[in-house]
């Protein structure tokens, strides 16, 4: 049986479909966190639990909107969990009322229990199921509580198939639905109800499909009907008429089953955001917490951390797996490729596993309070200014993760446009995965202002993000205005569970990575080079790898690194960019971090070393997120394009910036 | 008295009045949130630069740009 969850955005579906599926998916305080339906099993094996993106309405605005109403149009669903926040009780019932129409059986979760006693409201379940006619399960999502009962109920069957006509809209409109079942007869099995009332609202996903039903001029007649009768018997817009007859049911609705007190305590939310969006406190509050993020991850936390770390591969461990070899006699050639080949290239990369972590916790708990959406409040003014929206800067927040799911975030984006442009810029966010590089690379040339350095490349980052908007937005992607409506979410103290499913499930990617792909690059890197056009075991410099970098190398003369070794990293860094470090690691053999640091000067002056972090920052987006670019604009053009215009940016900022410190006698 | 909401104070309220002057899509989607004609509003506070506002209404808070707060109506509270 497959059940869908449905419901407003930030009401805690996810919560909910992990507590009933026992899985794990991303669970986050803004709208907008779930971009795409996840499929779960119920505990009892046998049924599917289908988590949606929220929306307010079936009729979509956005393209995470637009996947609820495609599924209900083209997926099989036997019935629907429709969770309602109680303290928004209103306006979740809303969306309820569009499912009942839908016409299949539907079990409510009635959510947020304990925000809405906070603001004296009071609703009840029982009578509530008694005017909707369905079932109501009290829970709460985020700790499981009345979540057997729900999962009991709703796998059980006996559900009964609700009234769909719960709401009447007047003779004109239900004589026009009673008109379009006849134009239907046969030909298709979604409740007509539910498609007419789609249609008359403005749903464009349900208009194409009765076009493909009906055809475009027979339905376009009928509508413009009923949209006539509408205007001259009641002086108003069809879509407006049957939102004033929902909200009179929804009204009525509520004065059953819900009571309200009025509370003069200010709500704590309320408190916070006095502060943290106050005019003048507001942007500085932002830039005051992004550098505690940054100091601890580079400077006080984590850079001993990954230190210690380190010092333990290199050390017991790397001489661990060495005396093993030895004991079981391994060949030399099974010795190089574990020790120079995998330790190498795999440990390089795993010892910066605290770091990540450091920085993918902050970024959860970014997420899990409630602050994401005041970001993109504060910083709506100035993403104005380069033609974007406030809500773009959330994508790009969660990219400093990882690119691959800022991309992803775009989705609740309105505007096409600005959904787009979003997209092309997010990869100039430095992710995890370039950290390592940055962290090498300071540590080897600016011990002194190691943290400054590496905020001033994730600043470069944003600024060149920043002004290309404003460059796309005013030439290629001209014309749309922009929209910025955004729900601010109350403030939720972060419990340390979810904090900690939520870090471990962004860096357990990393890991993992180290284990497939970095293990399997390291592997075959190696064999590069310790393979060449004239055999086996040859010196490096005459090792295949030293002729693939070798070709490309000179390109990098000009801004200042024309190593064939920089060249090899180069390109294993558009495979994931923490190949960059397994392959360096691997090409400077070399017993551990600090001696690399040490070899690195002979290859690279502080300048040109600089000119080399710059250009990782910008000059491709590696290949899972090329592939998701390409999965999320449908079009080659654009991906290419994502790729060209990174190459030729990063080309030039790293020309200006070497050339120009050269001129200056920075050498 | 009928001010527009760009227009209000910080902590002040209001009932909307009259909201269709805004952009289409912005009425939609304050429309989903279940802001609209005789809603309850108070803007909670003002971004710098001519940035958004926070508006306040039935519990929710909802950032909106000052552009479009300047075309709805409201009758003062
Ligand atoms: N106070 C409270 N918070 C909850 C409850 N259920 C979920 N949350 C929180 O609400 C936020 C949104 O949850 P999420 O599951 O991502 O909602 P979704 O957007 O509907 O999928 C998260 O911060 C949850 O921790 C609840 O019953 N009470
Ligand atoms: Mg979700």
């Amino acid at each position: 049986m497959d059940i869908a969850l449905i419901g407003n955005p930030n009401t805690g579906k996810t919560s909910l479909f992990n507590n009933l599926t026992g899985s794990y998916e991303y669970v986050g305080n803004w709208s907008g966190v779930t971009v795409e339906k996840k499929i779960g099993i119920f505990k009892n094996n046998k049924d599917r639990l289908i988590d949606l993106p929220g929306i307010y309405t079936l009729n979509p605005l956005s393209k995470d909107e637009g996947v609820v109403t495609q599924f209900l149009l083209t997926e099989k669903v036997d019935k629907m969990l429709n969770i309602l926040d109680a303290s928004q009780i209103e306006r979740n019932l809303y969306l309820t009322i569009q499912l009942l129409e839908y016409g299949k059986p539907t079990i409510i979760g009635l959510n947020m229990m304990d925000v809405a006693s906070k603001r004296g409201i009071h609703v009840d379940p029982v009578k509530l199921s008694q005017t909707l006619g369905i079932p109501v399960a009290p829970v709460v999502a985020r700790t499981g509580k009345g979540c057997t009962d729900l999962a009991a109920t709703i796998t059980e069957g006996g559900i009964p198939t609700p009234n769909a006509s719960l709401v009447h809209y007047g003779t004109e409109i239900e004589e026009a639905i009673g008109k379009l079942a006849e134009l239907l007869e046969g030909k298709q099995n979604y409740s007509v109800r539910w498609l007419a009332l789609q249609l008359f609202e403005g749903n464009q996903y349900v208009k194409q499909y009765l076009y493909s039903v009906i055809g475009e001029e027979r339905l376009n007649l009928f509508l413009q009907q009923i949209k006539n009768t509408i205007n001259t018997n009641y002086q108003t817009s069809l879509e407006l008429f049957i939102f004033q007859k929902r909200k009179a049911k929804i009204d009525w609705i509520i004065a059953d089953s819900a009571i309200k007190r009025n509370l003069t305590k200010t709500p704590l939310s309320e408190k916070i955001d006095a502060i943290v969006t106050n005019k003048i406190l507001g942007l500085p509050i932002f830039f005051l917490l992004m550098y505690l993020m940054f100091m601890l991850t580079f400077d006080w936390l984590g850079f001993p951390l990954s230190d210690y770390l380190d010092r333990l591969i290199t050390g017991p461990i790397a001489s661990g797996i060495e005396s093993l070899l030895s004991y079981v006699g391994a060949s030399d050639f099974i010795h190089a490729l574990i020790l120079d080949g995998i330790v190498a290239g795999v440990g390089g990369v795993l010892v910066f596993v605290p770091q990540i972590f450091i920085l993918f916790f902050f970024i959860s708990l970014l997420e899990d309070s409630g602050y994401m959406a005041r970001v993109a409040l504060v910083m709506d003014r100035l993403m104005e200014a380069v033609g974007l929206n406030g809500k773009a800067f959330i994508p790009m927040m969660i990219g400093f993760g990882c690119n691959v799911p800022g991309i992803m975030a775009a989705r609740t984006i309105e505007t096409p446009k600005e959904r787009l442009l979003t997209i092309l810029l997010t990869p100039l966010m430095s992710c995890s995965a370039r950290l390592p590089i940055y962290a090498l690379f300071v540590g080897a040339f600016f011990v002194q202002q190691k943290a400054l350095i590496v905020l001033s490349i994730y600043v470069l980052g944003i600024a060149v993000a920043l002004i290309l908007a404003k460059v796309f937005s005013t030439t290629i992607l001209k014309g749309e205005t922009s929209l910025f409506v955004i729900e601010l979410p109350p403030y939720r103290l972060p419990q340390f569970r979810a904090l900690w499913r939520s870090t471990w499930d962004k860096g357990k990617g990393f890991i993992k990575k180290a284990g497939t792909f970095i293990f399997a690059g390291s592997v075959f890197i190696w064999l590069l080079s310790y393979a060449g056009p004239s055999g086996m075991n040859v010196a490096l410099d005459d090792s295949y790898l030293a002729v693939i970098g070798g070709f490309i190398a000179p390109l990098f003369e000009p801004i200042g690194f024309n190593s064939w070794q920089a060249g090899a990293s180069l390109i294993t860094g558009f495979l994931a960019k923490e190949a960059i470090i397994s392959t360096m690691n691997i090409i400077y053999f070399v017993p551990d971090e600090a001696s690399l640091q040490g070899l690195l000067s002979n290859y690279f002056t502080p300048l040109s070393a600089y000119s080399f972090m710059i250009f990782i920052l910008l000059y491709i987006p590696c290949l899972a997120t090329t592939a998701t670019i390409y999965k999320e604009t449908g079009s080659k053009r654009w991906t290419v394009f994502s790729i060209g215009y990174a190459l030729i940016i990063a080309y030039i900022l790293s020309f200006v910036i070497y050339q120009g410190g050269k001129l200056l006698g920075l050498v | 008295m009928i001010v527009l909401i760009g227009k209000l104070k910080k902590g002040e309220k209001g009932r909307i009045l009259h909201i269709s002057n805004t952009d289409l899509l912005v009425r939609r989607r304050l429309l989903d949130l279940g802001i609209t004609e005789g809603s309850e509003v108070c803007l909670k506070c003002v971004m710098p630069f001519g940035g958004p506002v926070m508006v306040e209404s039935c519990g929710q808070c909802i950032g909106i740009r000052r552009k479009e707060a300047i075309q709805i109506e409201v009758e003062k509270l």
